[in-house]
């Protein structure tokens, strides 16, 4: 099952970071699966392309987790679909991962650029 | 969440996902083909995304466990007759303990009372004179009352009453009780209401409270019932309340009255005729109540002669109550246990062996990545699927065995009425199943613990099998055998006890005769001229019934509860110290006693219709009392009385010895009986025996009709044969017995198919070995002998621990023992060659299999 393997290391890799960005994409409001795809290529300016082998397990653990609910609507096009949306334990996790993330960014930032740092 | 629901959802969401991403392709222009290869590309492979997404699911322990017990269900319905033998062995052990269990739970259900616990019975004890649980006198009830240990403190006295009704009368049992009798228990009645103070004197005594059963049975659950009077004992007395259903029953009492203590014995401390009971006051522990009562009674026992020496003793009102039943159903709840014991004994053995084949199979899932948790645990899925499919089918034998239980009618077992099946029986026959199929099935999760995947890989193309396991199943067998050597002794003094109780001989004949109980009411017959009367006029006119030989009376069958003492002495010699005197069952007879009952005459003659009122005072005694009192001499002509103040009595006859019953066996061994003609001491109650010529049952309506017709305020009661009485005195006897000996029984088998099993499993692994050594030139009859050793060897161990366990257990059963002692040896002797016979022939069904086994064959089938 070797390609298996290679969807979890994946996620192994993206894992703390995706999280992140669901959490983000649905602040905005309830998405579903494809949508969250759209809109962090989008924001990202095409940079980041979320497999859906990364996504789907992500989704349904975050679920399971309590962060996410999720209900069957329509969309704009009259298309069912599942739409995640975010629990207030969901939220108080996007805001704990973001700010983890900043002292995360400005310190591997100082490591990375460290003249900047000097005076 | 149900889990192909999710499946079919996540399968839809993936859909949608590739809609979506077709359709925004085909906005932007792509052709329909390409949107769609476009769009499954991007995707990926959806089986896989599936896939990894269920992985996030987990599985909750629900369905996990729901998967172990579907793949245990698998594994039983491949190995049916496996399967089977296990859950039949399990239904008949559950079933007993369940059935045990209902009866229990029956007999020792709660007190219908609000605080049992604060409730006590005082007793009387003396030690040295041998009393135990004795009544009390008015003076001692009056100075407990005033000692402040208790807040209600009622005096008890239990007997039967006449009830008229509309056409007929009826004998109800009663009780009299003082006023604080309801207070004490802490209960009111649910119509009307309870005794008042004012009640328990004389003059005031003409109210009555009745049971919830008797004013539905015989009144109708008329409501209106309470101020209403009713004629009891020919007296007219008002109704003044109804008990709740619930109100707990010391005898079978329906009726209540004031108890009214009469003037002559109210001063006389020696006068015990009654039952103390108490509600502890508020803050006083039972054993600090216990001190205070002991410390009142060490004062009086020395202020009074007629207390010297006694002790008080409370007990809890409960324990009163059940304490009859407790060895019988201890003794009956340890069989069934041990029975369950060694049927999981069996079932483990089973296991084991089945788990030696197993073994490859449970390797193979570990290499496959199962830990040894998961292993275990399927295993004792399977184990416990087993025992609740054994206890969900244990509902039949244990619906029978209640069946039985309930057809003894034995007065000890007490709310018989309750044994049935209903949801804490339930639910003890879940809890048992799933412990009995957890304690079986720890054997193979152990196995399979222990299961080291290489080894057993590698090995797994011999047949070689760990000794251990065999060593385990060797100390299973000798479990078994210990157990039933157990069962078997107890089994087996049962059985002789009830065999001395049945063929003992009574002393009389017990065919053909008819009993009945009459007892008449104090107001009418207060003159005992009159109760000799009326008796003598029954037994005449009953005498001249077609059908019947000889009519008479007795004042309590032998063998009755009803015991009359008295203290024996002879007026030729000097008053022995009181606790030398010997006393003496004494019972007042109508003429014609002794032929009625074919009781032989061994000197002198019988008391006839010359022994009246007016002639000398006479007696006849029975063997036991001539050779005890007057050994070397004959006593016929010489003189007795009972009681330092009572007259001399002549000594006219001597009779057979009657078998006085269980009571009087297990109190005293036994005690003489005296007979004094009832005209010259008359007694208000009669047991009217009558020897037929005809079935003893068809003479029950002319006598009915008969008493009748002299006195339609006297009804008879207890209508029974003298055969049926003998039977009914002994169904505790014969309950435990039958139901001992079929325990027994099922274990001797379970024990038999425990050995064979293991014999015969070692026969197969050395079958090799045997054919060496018989190719090699040894005797067939060596190989029995080297088989055959084995099984003595795990027989000879579990009967050496059997019967020490048996000796430390039976001596708890002995107050059911009748003429036998509990470590009777020929008991025990034949209880352990049964079971080595059992055992032997066993062993001997492998052992003559290896005898055959056939060198050349044994040899090629490696």
């Amino acid at each position: 099952m070797p390609s298996k393997d290679r969807y979890q290391n994946r996620i192994e890799l993206l894992q703390g970071t995706l999280d992140m960005l669901i959490l983000k994409t649905l602040q905005w409001g309830p998405q579903h699966g494809y949508g969250i795809i759209q809109a962090i290529r989008t924001s990202s300016s095409d940079v980041l392309q979320v497999e859906t082998g990364s996504l789907y397990p992500a989704l349904h653990r975050l679920e399971r987790q309590g962060w996410l609910a999720s209900e069957w609507k329509q969309t704009e096009s009259n298309q069912r679909a599942k739409f995640y949306r975010l629990t207030p334990a969901g939220k108080r996790q996007l805001a704990s991962e973001h700010q983890r993330w900043t002292m995360l960014s400005a310190a591997i930032a100082g490591i990375m650029s460290p003249e900047k740092e000097q005076p | 969440m149900n889990r192909r629901r999710r499946n079919r959802e996540l399968n839809e969401e993936l859909e949608a996902h590739l809609r979506m991403a077709e359709r925004d392709r085909l906005d932007r222009g792509q052709s329909p083909d390409d949107a769609h290869f476009n769009a499954l590309a991007e995707f990926g492979n959806k089986g896989l995304v599936q896939e990894v997404t269920r992985d996030m699911w987990g599985w909750t322990s629900v369905e996990r466990l729901l998967q172990d017990f579907r793949y245990g269900a698998r594994m039983l319905r491949r190995n049916p007759g496996f399967t089977i033998v296990v859950v039949l062995t399990l239904a008949l052990g559950i079933g007993a303990n369940t059935a045990i269990y209902s009866v229990i739970h029956a007999a020792l259900a709660p007190l219908g009372i609000p605080n049992p616990d604060r409730v006590v019975m005082v007793w009387t004890e003396n030690a040295k004179r041998n009393w135990h649980q004795f009544p009390a006198s008015v003076p001692d009830y009056r100075d407990w009352q005033a000692s402040g240990v208790f807040s209600s403190l009622a005096g008890v006295s239990d007997g039967g009453f006449n009830l008229r009704l509309a056409d007929r009368t009826e004998h109800i049992d009663g009780m009299s009780v003082t006023p604080e009798f309801f207070p004490a228990l802490a209960v009111a009645p649910r119509l009307g209401r309870a005794f008042r103070p004012e009640e328990g004197q004389a003059g005031h005594d003409q109210v009555a409270i009745l049971s919830d059963s008797l004013w539905r049975s015989h009144f109708a659950a008329n409501p209106n019932l309470v101020g209403s009077t009713i004629m009891i004992d020919g007296v007219p007395r008002t109704v003044v309340g109804v008990l709740p259903p619930s109100f707990p029953k010391f005898e079978k009492e329906e009726i209540y009255t004031p108890l009214v203590f009469p003037g002559d014995v109210a001063a006389d401390r020696g006068s015990r005729f009654f039952q103390v009971i108490g509600h502890l006051r508020d803050g006083i522990s039972f054993a600090a109540a216990e001190r205070r009562v002991a410390g009142i009674e060490r004062r009086l026992s020395t202020q009074y002669k007629e207390d010297t020496g006694h002790t008080v003793a409370l007990q809890p009102v409960e324990d009163s109550i059940v304490e009859d039943a407790r060895t019988l159903l201890a003794l009956l709840f340890g069989a069934v246990g041990f029975v369950l014991l060694i049927a999981c004994a069996n079932i483990a053995n089973l296991l084991l062996a089945r788990g030696t084949s197993r073994q490859k199979e449970m390797a193979l899932r570990a290499a496959l990545g199962a830990g040894r948790w998961r292993l275990c645990r399927q295993l004792l899925s399977e184990s416990v699927l087993l025992a609740l499919i054994g206890g969900a089918l244990a509902i039949v034998p244990s619906l029978l065995a209640m069946r039985f239980v309930t057809s003894f009618q034995i007065d000890e077992l007490r709310n018989a009425n309750l044994i049935a099946l209903n949801s804490s029986v339930l639910v003890f026959n879940l809890a048992l199943s799933f412990a009995t199929g957890i304690l079986f099935g720890l054997v193979p999760a152990w196995q399979a613990w222990k299961t080291n995947v290489g080894d057993t890989m590698r090995e797994a193309s011999r047949s070689y099998t760990g000794g251990t396991q065999h060593r385990l199943r060797g100390v299973f067998v000798i479990a078994e055998i210990a157990l039933t050597m157990v069962l078997l002794v107890g089994a087996g003094l049962m059985l002789r006890s009830f065999a001395h109780l049945r063929s003992a001989n009574p002393g009389y004949d017990t065919g053909n005769v008819l009993t009945m109980r009459v007892s008449l009411s104090d107001r009418q017959y207060a003159a005992p001229e009159k109760q000799a009367a009326f008796f003598e006029r029954v037994t005449r006119e009953a005498g001249a019934l077609p059908g019947v030989a000889t009519a008479s009376a007795i004042q309590d069958l032998p063998g009755s509860d009803n015991l009359h003492g008295s203290g024996l002495l002879r007026p030729d010699r000097p008053d022995p110290r009181p606790e030398d005197i010997r006393i003496e069952l004494t019972d007042c007879v109508m003429a014609g006693y002794f032929d009625a009952m074919r009781i032989p005459l061994v000197r002198g003659r019988y008391l006839n219709e010359t022994d009246t009122k007016s002639s000398t005072p006479v007696v006849v005694i029975d063997e036991y009392t001539a050779h005890l009192n007057w050994p070397n001499e004959d006593p016929v002509g010489k003189q007795l009385k009972f009681g330092t103040k009572k007259a001399p009595r002549q000594i006219v006859g001597i009779v057979g010895n009657v078998d006085q019953g269980i009571l009087v066996k297990l109190l005293k061994g036994q005690i003489g009986q005296a007979y004094i003609p009832g005209s010259q001491l008359p007694s208000p109650y009669m047991t009217l025996v009558l020897r037929t010529r005809l079935d003893p049952s068809s003479l029950i309506p002319a006598m009915r009709s008969l008493v009748r017709g002299i006195d339609i305020d006297q009804p008879v009661f207890q209508v029974k044969s003298l055969e049926g009485i003998r039977t009914t005195n002994r169904a505790p006897q014969q309950l435990a017995t039958s139901l001992l000996g079929s325990f027994a029984g099922v274990a001797l088998l379970l024990a038999a198919i425990g050995i064979y099993g293991v014999i015969a499993y070692a026969v197969g692994q050395r079958t090799r070995e045997f054919g060496v050594r018989i190719s090699l030139g040894a005797n067939r009859l060596d190989v029995l002998r080297l088989v055959v050793r084995q099984g003595i060897v795990l027989t000879s161990i579990g009967m050496v621990a059997g019967l020490a366990g048996a000796f430390a257990l039976t001596r708890l059963m002995s107050s059911l023992l009748y003429g036998v002692a509990a470590t009777d040896p020929l008991t025990f002797a034949g209880g352990a060659m049964l079971l080595a016979a059992a055992s032997l022939t066993a062993c001997l069904i492998p052992a003559l299999r290896a005898t055959r086994v056939d060198p050349v064959v044994a040899l090629r089938c490696e």
